[in-house]
């Protein structure tokens, strides 16, 4: 029984040189060049989705170049970051992975467990993803090309909502019901109340309150006192109801690049360049990327081996403004809560003709035209004097950015069996954000105002690594490494701000009157290290390994700041055994172990421990004021993250199932975060070391060929993990805190919803119940009879809803499953990733549920709303007077977050060699590739990959990429 | 030996290549230590200027700014502002609806409570550790004698909210009040509620410290009304003692507070109630252009001309019930336009709608910038405490009526030829109610009218004010007593201060 795979030969990166995979005790994955060539990615990070099992993302947004949000086996910090560490040859990269060129990644390595990590020492606590760019192959000359040419589309439908016909009934009902049930007092009759919303009295109707009539009907004939629409109404610009059209697009891709790399014996070279157009499927949303890569190898003495890994690149993006989730401006936002009756132009609005300027063109109905030219006002559920197309069309939100890496080693070979090496590495990076709000409408107006950002960010790390490697007697391989590292990050940044534009049509700072700010900032960040790694295998049948690193980070105070982390890890492989040699099924069989400790300090602030006031002039008096979330603690330090690991890794019927399955066991201890203090001592937030939790899980990878017939393949590849997440300890200082939708209590997970549980509707008056806290008697409680024949205490007021612990956002599975079936040149593959359980907080929906904020739009679901004494429902009465109480967040909005995304298909084709070789030409491949293709969840619009919290936000959705794509070599 | 000189090389470089000992050692550049703070009376200065700065800086979100938002949201309780328009913006709508206060998850509601409790926190740290510092004495009286006056006056904004009335006749008032810190806890610590009448005695105190610290201290500066003086905590003791119904204490300190202030011109009132120099103003704060507050501002609300949609769309109006009872010769009058159309001469901002009734009283600096002054304490206001105070006291209606009439004769409008001034001369309840009146005219917006309310223990009705529209107040009326009247904790402070009792829902 021979190992026959190749893999198994297979060498892997891993922190501070590569290793055999055959004789590695960590956990490793790995995504490689072939992997991703054929995908439309602009970012790297985007190809992790699926890829590996104990690995989960967050969906990546619309936005081009936006890199999802990855977890590597759990959640392993609260308030510092979950985030693995980011390594580009072998250095910590201080960029966003956008700035790299996808094709010219020759391979993506996951280093999960603590013995693979534990080098990266405080830094690699979440994991490392260690990008490893192409060098040159000796003995050849390649010219290779790249070009994919393709467009994008919204790849997550919206929310189904109500339209026009059927809002202005619902918004009647919504008016007539506060006036029978009001807040305090007594209600007039439903008779009464429905002249009033019917607009039949001199009181303000539905039509007043809504502003706009969009039938061609008279203002008080369009809802009748029977709640229901005139069935004469027809709109009067249905064409101009769609706030989308012109805001959203289909976007297009182009993604060109070529490369040229070779080598001899004592030199091997890479070349690269490649650029990028990206527009995506909104207005203003693009990236351009010129990227150029220089990677040369040289060996000019037999005891000298040295290299130069330069890349740079130039973007220039437009931003779709979804930062701020309800903002105005975020066209997501606007167009999915606007009420479905106010049009984008301005109508005549009897006739509802499109009203022309002087120059004869339609203009935008800015929703404050203030009865000029009959326009009303819309109010301020939709969005009164804002206008999502006018705001998109005119404001400028963009950067541009300028990234210069270098990465230069020098070996220096001696002694036989000792190496040195020196290592210099430099990213710097500038970018300038520049931001301009025009004189029309929105936040700049009338003035006009302009905003420019020039920050840079400067990392140095050097490093002396000092490495023996000997193999004693032929059996006995022993590798020692010692070396002493620093890391020096600066950032600094100017920006100003002004306003009042003198001419339009100029957004630089000078054609502004007024300044707003100006500001500017130097932060310092550095961490110094010493590490230490040991290993050693016998035969490659048994191996160990151990490493112990010692950090010292600027973040904590002098007396705090040292941690030193360690791990060791075994394995066996377990086929090289005689006994095995019976076991003809059996082709492979490894079990390997790791234990190790590693700290965590990034993701809080820079001077985290220190107590701090901040500048607050009084007028122009000089002036500072306590910061709010900055006090001093000394005892501030790392959070440690424990990690044990075991994996068995086989191979069946001479590999062609192949697979591993793991499990790992986390503890993070001393967990960072920024306590919430009570509001009364003035403070808001602390940073303190507090709590202890763990991840737990099992990770599982088949991968098969399940069929081999005629030239025929069909290989699957399976992911399926697992994570638990809990809380085991707290201070006692602070036993529990709140923070959002969530609290942190021992037996709790850090994503566990702790939210007032909502009981249901009274069929009585369809009054949102939930469980009450205070079952005192008060004119809000109630009890409401029971299934079991008992009766149940609720309350009508939300402030007295009953807090409780409601489920998790983690899911009970998530994994991915690959199929391949290839036949000849023709291969098409599917990716597809899903998750099962856990419960996504539907934020976005709750908004569309108004129990009657006018002008906002309302989701169908509402159609089951309570309506009369007797309904059962679980959507309460429609109630413009109910908001807080009949909308507050509870329980009401959790949901089910299982999903199904088919990730990325492609279909590929390499081209005939008889064809392509009379031009020279080496493997030729044609191909059409998508991503996002479809995604179902509980609810359409639904995207609970948003975020690891399972709370929804009005995020720029997931982009549809569709290309084709040619690879070829010269 | 080659390989000695490089073995001897490489070995070098790791033992030299370790790192300076300072080179762990960074510190911000857009702060500054904790510790600093009382390095010397000069940077404990700064960090009195600080609170005086954070009385109008932006909290959490749009309209949280400070005092001047504070003081909004209690205007929009009470009956006299007046959201006029069924489809104009709902911004801050919820106070007005008698809802953000009941809510615990409400954002403004949370900013309220942490502003005032923020100011106290840095206060704190003067009060007890401005004595140590090395520095002039009188800097250090100044110091701690604005902080203590801070100090009361946080405490006595919460009380009024947060606890049921102080009442004179059921001393001593045991109900729960606020939190009362006086010094900065422990973290993780919670405070509970002292007693509304423990509460009170600890403003009192600080008040009177205050005072004898503050003897002497002159203000000075652009900004120099942004300080407390004595005059300033002479009224804020003023104010106090009207909520004890401590008339006499009341009257008294009322016209110690405007000794040195006298009433503006006709010309100064109706020029937008936004400059700080206006001799009138006792108290307020200094905003300049640099501070540029956007749409948060006290005046991105109130004023009548910027260019806000809240503005735009929503122009506020006097409670028309009360505008048609005042006289046409009464300045106060002209800052409200009882116009619509083209009579109408409100300077709204572009697109900006009119309504009758509508507020003028309040400009921004221009529709472009949302800056001005806001006032806190005027002289106006301590005339009619000190009516006010004497008019409920036996025997002294004499004084309450002069005090009235030294205001009424300021506002009467002056022209060419006078229009006849006809002095008040009405007594006992009838004397009250236009005392009362008058106070509600004078400080429209300036945040009085809810806590008036619930001092006195009276009602809230808006019925039979046809202005008001019924779609958007929801609430038209509010008994006295009731629980509504207390403000509700917010779900932060509930979270995190486990000591804490919440007022019943």
């Amino acid at each position: 029984m021979a190992p026959t795979d190749a893999s198994l030969e297979e060498v892997v990166v891993i922190a501070y040189g590569t290793a055999k995979k055959e004789t590695l005790t960590g956990s490793v994955g790995t995504i490689k060049a072939a992997d991703i060539a054929r995908r439309p990615l602009t970012n790297v990070m985007n190809a992790i989705e699926g890829a590996i099992p104990g690995v989960v993302t967050s969906s990546s947004n619309g936005q081009p170049g936006s890199a999802p949000a990855i977890r590597i086996r759990g959640f392993g910090s609260i308030n510092a970051t979950s985030q693995p560490l980011l390594v580009v040859d072998g250095v910590p990269y201080a960029g966003g992975s956008s700035n790299i060129n996808p094709d010219d990644v020759e391979s993506t390595t996951i280093l999960k467990d603590a013995a693979a990590t534990a080098l990266f020492g405080s830094r690699g606590a979440n994991g490392v993803i260690m990008i490893t760019t192409k060098k040159g192959q000796k003995g050849k000359n390649n010219i290779s090309v790249r070009v994919l040419q393709g467009s994008s589309k919204r790849g997550l439908e919206e929310y189904s909502r109500l339209n026009a016909h059927e809002y202005y009934p619902m918004m009647w009902e919504a008016q007539r019901n506060q006036m029978v049930f009001p807040t305090t007092g007594v209600g007039i009759s439903y008779d009464s109340a429905n002249r009033v919303a019917s607009g039949l009295t001199t009181r303000p109707g539905i039509q007043s309150l809504l502003s706009y009539n969009p039938f061609n009907v008279a203002n008080n004939a369009i809802v009748g006192v029977n709640g229901k629409i005139n069935p004469a109404a027809s709109l009067l610009w249905a064409d101009d109801l769609d706030w989308t059209r012109d805001v959203m697009r289909t976007g297009s891709r182009k993604d060109y690049s070529i490369n040229f790399n070779g080598g001899s014996d004592k030199s091997d070279y890479f070349m690269s360049m490649g650029y990028l157009d990206d527009k995506g499927f909104t207005m203003r949303s693009d990236l351009k990327r010129y990227s150029g890569r220089l990677n040369v190898n040289v060996t000019p003495k037999t005891w000298l081996k040295t290299g130069l890994n330069i890349s740079g690149n130039f973007t220039t993006s437009n931003q779709a403004s979804d930062g701020g989730s309800t903002s105005f401006v975020n066209p997501f936002f606007y167009s999915r809560n606007v009420g479905p009756i106010y049009p984008v132009f301005a109508h005549n609005m009897t006739t509802g003709d499109y009203l022309l300027n002087f120059s004869g063109n339609k203009f935008w109905d800015l929703g404050n035209m203030g009865g000029t030219l009959g326009v009303p006002n819309r109010p301020s559920g939709g969005f009164a004097g804002r206008h999502t197309l006018a705001e998109t069309s005119l404001n400028e939100l963009n950067f541009n950015r300028t990234v210069l890496s270098a990465r230069n080693y020098v070996d220096i070979t001696f002694l036989k069996d000792f190496k040195f090496t020196n290592n210099v590495s430099v990213d710097y990076q500038v970018q300038r954000d520049a931001s301009y709000e025009n004189t029309i409408v929105g936040d700049g107006a009338p003035g006009g105002r302009s905003s420019r950002e020039v920050g840079s960010t400067t990392n140095v790390v050097l490093s002396q690594i000092l490495n023996y490697n000997k193999t004693i007697r032929g059996n006995h391989k022993v590798g020692v490494l010692v070396g002493h590292e620093s890391l020096n990050q600066m950032d600094d940044g100017q920006r100003g701000f002004r306003q009042g534009q003198t001419v339009l049509g100029i957004t630089e700072l000078n054609n502004f009157t007024t300044i707003n700010a100006a500001t500017s900032y130097l932060d310092r960040y550095r961490i110094e290290s010493y590490l230490s790694r040991v290993t050693y295998d016998y035969k490659a049948k048994y191996f160990v390994s151990g490493s112990l690193r010692s950090d010292g980070n600027s973040r904590f105070a002098k007396e705090s700041r040292w941690g030193t982390f360690w791990s060791v890890g075994g394995g066996w492989n377990i086929d090289k055994e005689n006994f095995m040699n019976r076991v003809k099924v059996l082709s492979q069989l490894k079990l390997r172990s790791t234990y190790g400790v590693v700290g965590v300090a990034d993701g809080i602030g820079f001077y985290a421990y220190q107590g701090l006031y901040n500048f607050a002039n009084n007028a122009n008096e000089p002036g500072i004021v306590q910061s709010q979330s900055a006090f001093l603690n000394r005892e501030l330090t790392w959070e440690t993250n424990k990690q044990f690991d075991i994996g068995l890794e086989f191979g069946l019927f001479k590999n062609r199932l192949t697979g591993t399955i793991e499990y790992y066991d986390r503890r993070s201890a001393d967990l960072l975060f920024a306590v919430p203090l009570p509001l009364s001592s003035g403070a808001l937030t602390a940073n303190k070391n507090t709590a202890t939790m763990y991840n737990k899980g099992i990770e599982l990878q088949l991968t098969a060929d399940v069929v081999r017939w005629r030239g025929i393949t069909w290989n699957t590849n399976i992911n399926l993990s697992t994570v638990k997440n809990r809380i085991t300890k707290m201070p006692e200082s602070v036993p529990e805190f709140i923070t959002g939708t969530k609290k942190y209590a021992v037996g709790a997970s850090i994503f566990d919803y702790w939210l007032r549980s909502f009981y249901g509707v009274d069929p009585t008056d369809g009054a949102a119940l939930y469980v009450a806290q205070n079952t005192a008697a008060s004119s809000t409680r109630r009890l409401i009879d029971n299934k079991t024949g008992g009766k149940d205490t609720v309350t009508t007021s939300i402030a007295n809803g009953k807090f409780e612990f409601q489920g998790s956002s983690i899911p009970d599975l998530y994994g991915s499953f690959t199929h391949t079936l290839s036949y000849k040149g023709l291969s098409i593959s599917a990716l597809f990733t899903f998750q099962v359980g856990g419960k996504s907080y539907d934020n976005n929906w709750a908004a569309l549920m108004s129990a009657g904020n006018y002008g906002g739009a309302l989701s169908t679901e509402i159609f089951q709303r309570w309506q009369k004494p007797g309904d059962i429902t679980n959507i309460p009465r429609m109630d413009a007077g109910r908001l807080v109480d009949h909308n507050g967040a509870s329980t009401r909005w959790l949901v089910d977050a299982s999903y199904l995304n088919i990730r990325s298909l492609n279909v590929s084709y390499n081209l005939p060699k008889n064809l392509v070789s009379k031009a020279k030409i080496s493997n030729a491949q044609f191909f059409i590739s998508a991503e996002n293709l479809a995604f179902f969840s509980k609810r359409t619009g639904l995207d609970n990959q948003q975020a690891f919290s399972g709370v929804t936000s009005n995020a720029y959705p997931p982009a549809r990429i569709i290309t084709t794509g040619l690879t070829f070599n010269l | 030996m080659k390989k000695y000189i490089l073995s001897s090389i490489v070995l070098a470089s790791l033992v030299f290549s370790s790192c300076k000992k300072t080179f762990l050692d960074t510190f911000p550049t857009t702060s500054v230590a904790a510790t600093d703070a009382l390095a010397n009376t000069s940077n404990a200065i700064a960090a009195l200027n600080g609170i005086h700065r954070v009385m109008y800086t932006q909290y959490d979100a749009q309209g949280q700014a400070g005092e001047g938002s504070c003081n909004l949201f209690r205007d929009y309780m009470g009956e006299d502002l007046v959201y006029p328009l069924a489809n104009g913006s709902t911004g801050h709508i919820t106070w007005y609806q008698w809802q953000n206060h009941r809510n615990v998850n409400a954002g403004d509601m949370r900013f309220l409570y942490r502003f005032y409790y923020r100011l106290i926190a840095n206060a704190n740290v003067l009060i007890n550790g401005i004595d140590g510092v090395p520095g002039p004495d009188a800097d250090k009286k100044m110091v701690k004698g604005q902080a203590l006056a801070y100090r009361a006056w946080c405490h006595y904004q919460l009380v009024q909210l947060y606890g049921i009335r102080y009442d004179q006749t059921t001393k001593p008032n045991t109900q729960l009040g606020v939190p009362l810190m006086l010094t900065n806890l422990e973290l993780g610590q919670g405070q509970a509620r002292a007693t509304v009448e423990d509460v009170y005695t600890q403003v009192n105190k600080d008040l009177d410290d205050a005072l004898v610290l503050l003897t002497g201290y002159n203000r000075v500066g652009s900004a120099a009304k942004s300080n407390f003086n004595v005059n300033v905590v002479h009224g804020i003791k003023a104010r106090v003692a009207l909520t004890q119904q401590l008339w006499d204490l009341a009257a008294t300190s009322a016209i110690a507070a405007r000794a040195g202030f006298p009433l503006m011109s006709n010309t100064d009132y109706v020029s937008g109630f936004n400059n700080i120099t206006n001799n009138e103003w006792i108290w307020g704060s200094r905003q300049i252009d640099d501070h540029n507050p956007f749409f948060f501002s006290y005046f991105a609300y109130i004023s009548c001309n910027f260019n806000s949609t809240v503005i735009r769309t929503q122009p506020k109006a006097m409670n028309q019930n009360l505008w048609i009872a005042i006289p046409t010769t009464d300045i106060r009058k002209n800052v409200f336009d009882g116009n619509i159309g083209a009579a109408n001469t409100t300077p709204v901002p572009p697109g900006g709608a009119k309504v009758r009734y509508q507020n003028k009283k309040f400009l921004a600096k221009s529709d472009a910038l949302s800056v001005g002054d806001v006032p806190y304490m005027r002289a106006a206001e301590m005339l009619l405490i000190e009516a006010e105070a004497r008019s409920r006291q036996v025997g002294q209606e004499v004084a309450a009526i002069a005090a009235l009439n030294t205001l009424r004769t300021n506002r009467h409008i002056v022209t060419t030829p006078a229009t006849i001034f006809v002095p008040s001369t009405s007594t006992g309840q009838a004397l009250i109610d236009e005392i009362m009146f008058n106070r509600r005219i004078e400080l429209w917006g300036e945040g009085f009218r809810f806590t008036d309310l619930k001092r006195l223990n009276l009602p809230m009705s808006r019925a039979g004010i046809p202005n008001h529209l019924p779609a958007l107040t929801l609430v038209t009326t509010v008994p006295a007593g009731d629980k509504q009247w207390q403000f509700l904790f917010p779900q932060d402070e509930m979270n995190a201060n486990p000591l804490i009792v919440q007022n019943p829902l």
